[in-house]
C-alpha cells in the first residue's frame, strides 16, 4: 500500500471515530440545553398564566400549548414535569411534548395549569447532527486528501526520484550518484546513507570481480604451463607405455582442474551478471546448430533424435549464455540417456523441452541443479552443467523445471519475454 | 618466418618457443608490456602472439601499437576463457584470431599455420605430406593426385594432423579443435575413433599409407613411422 493511501486511511479512521464521538456528545449536550431552556420557558409561561388568572380571571386555553382546568382537590404548589405524546392534526402523527403542570388556587378555586411545548423530535435532532458533522467530516477529508497529495508531490518527490534512480542501480557501473535534492533532513540523510552504501557496494563488487579474475588468471597460468610441459613431454620419441600412461593421467587431471576453474569462474560471472550485452537471439537456429555438435555422440550411443523445433523463435538474451544453456542441456541429456534411447527436443516460442529415457532418480530433483552434484560419483563429469543452466535461467528470469514421467527425464525451460 | 611471443609467464614462453622452434619458426619473446613496446618498435614480425593480460599495461593498447608499427603482421591474441569482452574488443581492433588460455600446443601451432596460410606468407595454400595433398582454399584432399571424399569433420581432422605432423596429438586437443571446447560436457572421446578409422580407410583405398598411429591411449601421431 502506498504511503499516501496509508496516511489517508489512518486519517480517515481517526477522524471518523472523532466525529462519531463528537456527534454523540453533541446530541446529549444539545438536548440537555434544549430541555433546560424549554423548562424555563414553560415555567415562565405558567407564571404569566397565573398572573393573568389572578388579575383578569380569564382562563385562556390554547390546546395543546396551554390548558387550564378547574379541579377539585387540594392545591399543591409544586411543578410536575412529564414528557408526553400528543396527536397533531396537521402532521397527522404523534408529536413529543414536554408539559409542566401546577395546581394553583385563586380565590379559593383550584386550577390545574398545564403548559406544553414541543420537544425536538429525536430523529430530527439526530438528522441535523448527522448532516452537520457529516458535511464537516467530508470537507475535512477533502482538505486532507489535497494536502496529502500536495505533500506527496512536493515533499516526497525527492524520495520517489531516489527510488527511481536506485531501481536503475547496477553494481558494475561505477560513478553512481543520486541526483535528488531535498530540503527535508530525513531525505537528505537517506540519500547520504544510500550514496555511501552504493559506493561501498560498487567498490566491494569491483574488488571481488578483480579478485575472481586475478585468482583465475593466476591459476590458469600455472595450469597452462603444466599442460604445455606435459604436451612437450609426450613428444619424446622413445616414450615407454607406462611412462605415457603416467603422463596421460597427469594430463587428463590438469585439463580437469583447468575446466573446473573456468566453469567456476563462469558461474561467478553469471551470478555477478557480468554478461550484460543482450540482443535478439534466434534460438531455433542456435539449437539446430548445437544439436549438430552432438551428432557424433548421438550416433555413437545409437540414440534416436526427435526434434520439433519451431523456426524463428527469437529471445532477447546474451548469446553466449543462451549457447551455454543449450549445450549443457543437450550434453546432459546425451550423457545420461540409455543406449538406443529416444531424445526428444521441443522448442517453441514459450518453452524448450528436452527429454531422454533413463532410470528414475533416487534423490530429490532440486539436488540435480546443485553445484558439484553427480549422479554417478565416479564419473569424470564436473557436476556443474545443470548448476550453470539454473544460473542462466535465473539471470534471464526463465523457469527451469525437471520432471520424471513415463520413464523419461524431462527438462523444461519456460521463457518469459519474447519478441518476434 | 619470425614470430614475437608476448606473454608474461616465462615458463610457458619457453615451451611455446621450443615447440614452435621445432616447427621451423623463429621466435622472439617479450615478457612485459615494455619489452613488447621495445621489440615492436625495433623489429618487424610476421606473426605476433599477444597475451592480453600483461603486467605493466593493457594488452589491448598494444594492439594499437602493433597496427601502427607492424601492420603486415598476423596477430593472434591469447585471452582467458570466458573473457568475452577482451576477445571481442581484440578482434574489433584488428586481431586476426584468438585462442583461449590454457591452450593445446598443437592448437596454437594449427592457428599460427592457418594465419600464415591466410596471409600467404609461404605463397601456398597447399599442405603436402608425401602422397597426401590438401588444398586449403578449396577444402579438398588428394591421395596420389586423386581426390578423396572426406566429410567436413574428417577433412578438419586430417588438416589438423598434417599441420601437426610428427607430433603427438591428444584426443582432448583433437576433440576441442574439431568439436569446440564446449563439447567436453560429454566426457567420452569414443566418437573420435570412428572418424579416424574412416580417414585411414579412405586413404588406404587410394593406395595411400596409413600414417595415423595410435599412441598408448594418449592420442594419435601423424608420421611416417
Amino acid at each position: 500500500m502506498r504511503l499516501l493511501q496509508k496516511t489517508n486511511r489512518a486519517y480517515f479512521l481517526i477522524s471518523a471515530t472523532a466525529f462519531i464521538i463528537a456527534g454523540v456528545v453533541f446530541y446529549f449536550v444539545i438536548s440537555f440545553f434544549f430541555k433546560d431552556q424549554l423548562n424555563e420557558n414553560l415555567i415562565s409561561d405558567i407564571k404569566v398564566i397565573e398572573g393573568t388568572i389572578e388579575k383578569k380571571g380569564i382562563l385562556p386555553n390554547y390546546y395543546p400549548f396551554i390548558e387550564i382546568r378547574e379541579i377539585s382537590g387540594k392545591s399543591e404548589r409544586s411543578y410536575k414535569t412529564i414528557d408526553t405524546l400528543i396527536f397533531d392534526e396537521i402532521e397527522k402523527k404523534e408529536i413529543p411534548f414536554r408539559q409542566i403542570s401546577i395546581i394553583d388556587s385563586v380565590d379559593g378555586k383550584n386550577y390545574l395549569i398545564i403548559a406544553r411545548d414541543t420537544l425536538l423530535e429525536e430523529d430530527d435532532l439526530l438528522e441535523a447532527i448527522a448532516i452537520v458533522t457529516g458535511s464537516v467530516f467530508i470537507l475535512l477529508l477533502i482538505c486532507l486528501y489535497f494536502i496529502n497529495r500536495k505533500l506527496s508531490l512536493n515533499i516526497w518527490q525527492p524520495f520517489y526520484k531516489t527510488m527511481d534512480e536506485l531501481k536503475s542501480f547496477s553494481y558494475d557501473r561505477p560513478g553512481f550518484k543520486l541526483s535528488a535534492v531535498s530540503q527535508t533532513d530525513e531525505f537528505k540523510e537517506l540519500n547520504d546513507t544510500l550514496e555511501k552504501l552504493t559506493q561501498k557496494v560498487i567498490s566491494d563488487y569491483q574488488s571481488l570481480k578483480r579478485f575472481t579474475e586475478d585468482a583465475s588468471h593466476e591459476i590458469q597460468n600455472p595450469l597452462a604451463v603444466i599442460q604445455s610441459k606435459l604436451e612437450t613431454l609426450m613428444q619424446f620419441p622413445d616414450l615407454k607405455k607406462d611412462q605415457a600412461e603416467l603422463i596421460n593421467s597427469a594430463y587428463a587431471y590438469t585439463l580437469r582442474i583447468s575446466k573446473l576453474t573456468q566453469t567456476l569462474l563462469l558461474l561467478t560471472k553469471i551470478a555477478n551478471e557480468q554478461f550484460p550485452e543482450k540482443r535478439s537471439v534466434n534460438i531455433s537456429e542456435l539449437l539446430e546448430d548445437k544439436i549438430k555438435l552432438f551428432e557424433d555422440h548421438i550416433s555413437g550411443k545409437s540414440l534416436i533424435l526427435k526434434k520439433t523445433i519451431e523456426p524463428e523463435c527469437f529471445l532477447e538474451t546474451n548469446y553466449f549464455l543462451a549457447e551455454s544453456l543449450v549445450i549443457n542441456l543437450i550434453g546432459n541429456t546425451v550423457k545420461h540417456s540409455i543406449e538406443g534411447g529416444i531424445i526428444n527436443i521441443i522448442l517453441n516460442k514459450s518453452f524448450l523441452e528436452i527429454s531422454n529415457p533413463g532410470a528414475p532418480l533416487n534423490v530429490a530433483p532440486e539436488k540435480l541443479f546443485e553445484r558439484f552434484y553427480k549422479i554417478n560419483k565416479s564419473s569424470d563429469s564436473l557436476g556443474l552443467g545443470l548448476a550453470i543452466v539454473k544460473e542462466i535461467c535465473r539471470l534471464n528470469r526463465w523457469e527451469i523445471k525437471y520432471k520424471y514421467e513415463n520413464d523419461l527425464h524431462k527438462f523444461t525451460v519456460k521463457f518469459r519475454v519474447f519478441i518476434s | 618466418m619470425k614470430i614475437l611471443i608476448i606473454e608474461d609467464e616465462k615458463e610457458l614462453v619457453g615451451t611455446i618457443k621450443s615447440f614452435l622452434g621445432s616447427e621451423g619458426f623463429l621466435c622472439e619473446t617479450a615478457c612485459s608490456y615494455f619489452e613488447a613496446e621495445d621489440s615492436l618498435s625495433a623489429y618487424n614480425y610476421d606473426i605476433i602472439i599477444l597475451d592480453l593480460t600483461l603486467p605493466g599495461g593493457d594488452g589491448l593498447d598494444l594492439i594499437k601499437l602493433i597496427k601502427e608499427r607492424n601492420k603486415q603482421a598476423g596477430l593472434l591474441i591469447v585471452s582467458a576463457k570466458n573473457s568475452l569482452d577482451d576477445k571481442v574488443k581484440g578482434l574489433d581492433m584488428g586481431a586476426d584470431d584468438y585462442i583461449t588460455k590454457p591452450f593445446h600446443l598443437a592448437e596454437l601451432n594449427s592457428r599460427i599455420k592457418s594465419l600464415a596460410r591466410r596471409r600467404h606468407f609461404e605463397g601456398a595454400s597447399e599442405l603436402i605430406f608425401n602422397e597426401i595433398k590438401i588444398n586449403t582454399d578449396s577444402s579438398e584432399a588428394f591421395v596420389n593426385e586423386k581426390i578423396i571424399d572426406l566429410t567436413r569433420k574428417e577433412y578438419e581432422i586430417l588438416v589438423y594432423f598434417i599441420v601437426n605432423k610428427n607430433k603427438v596429438i591428444t584426443r582432448e586437443a583433437l576433440a576441442e579443435h574439431v568439436w569446440g571446447d564446449n563439447i567436453s560436457c560429454v566426457d567420452n572421446y569414443d566418437f573420435i575413433y570412428s572418424h579416424i578409422k574412416n580417414i585411414r580407410k579412405k586413404i588406404e583405398i587410394n593406395n595411400g599409407i596409413n600414417y595415423l598411429h595410435n599412441i598408448y591411449g594418449i592420442g594419435y601421431k601423424f608420421s611416417e613411422k
